[in-house]
């Protein structure tokens, strides 16, 4: 049977990903599971772990949706206010790594980390570097912004230092001067 | 409370005229006329003439 086949899958996977899809079951196993009763993709047949898949099933059940993606930003019902995901960038990009592994990667929900996306990015960027497109243009630091006027004042006050030392010889050093840096 | 009587020497900053924001610190007496010389400069690497910064501030 199906449910059989999953559950060697789901025996053959790393901690992690049992973990991650008995938290959060796969929409596609998730509406057969409500024909085949209780078989929800996580079946490490441990206590803990069917109590929570029946506890996720009931929520899902009071919803009448899924629950929502651990890899988005949801915004708040009531405060309106957005939350992170779940997951960050970063463990996103980790499961969909183990996924892959294990060759379950359709299972986990839609991520900007997933290899069909990055796929699609790279075939619409190619090699591009961020900032090197039509258009666009690097900031800098103002360091680097101000580098080429700065060099041209020195060049200038350079080429104006022998003039400045014979007028500073012959005002006597010093004595005369009367134009002090600020 | 009397006042802190001031120092006889006062630290100053010599700038490089060259404007390549170097400088170097010396210690003069307060009355002394502001000081200016030739020294070297690292970054054109050449000798120039440094100035005394005017003082205030603050």
């Amino acid at each position: 049977m199906n449910s059989r086949q999953y559950i060697k899958l789901a025996e053959s996977l790393p901690p992690r990903l049992t973990r991650f899809f008995a938290r959060y079951p796969p929409q596609a196993l998730l509406s057969q599971s409500t024909t085949l009763s209780s078989s929800t993709p996580s079946t490490s047949s441990s206590a803990r772990d069917s109590t929570a898949s029946s506890v996720e099933e009931m929520t899902a059940g009071q919803d009448g949706l899924a629950v929502p993606s651990p890899f988005r930003a949801q915004k708040h019902p009531v405060t309106g206010k957005w939350h992170d995901p779940v997951f960050s960038l970063r463990r996103q990009a980790e499961l969909v790594k183990l996924a892959r592994q294990h060759g379950v990667e359709e299972l986990l929900p839609y991520t900007v980390k997933g290899t069909e996306e990055r796929l699609r990015r790279r075939a619409e960027n190619g090699l591009r570097v961020k900032g090197t497109g039509i258009g666009q243009r690097v900031k800098g630091k103002e360091s680097e912004r101000t580098l080429k006027g700065r060099l041209e004042k020195r060049r200038q006050a350079m080429l104006d230092m022998p003039q400045m030392i014979q007028t500073w010889k012959e005002r006597g050093h010093g004595r005369g001067w009367k134009k002090w840096p600020k | 409370m009397a006042k802190k009587a001031k120092s006889r020497t006062i630290a100053v900053r010599l700038v490089s005229m060259a404007l390549t924001g170097y400088y170097k610190t010396l210690i003069r007496p307060r009355t002394h006329r502001p000081l200016s010389m030739l020294k070297y400069d690292p970054v054109v690497r050449k000798k120039v003439l440094f100035l005394e910064q005017k003082r205030g501030g603050r």
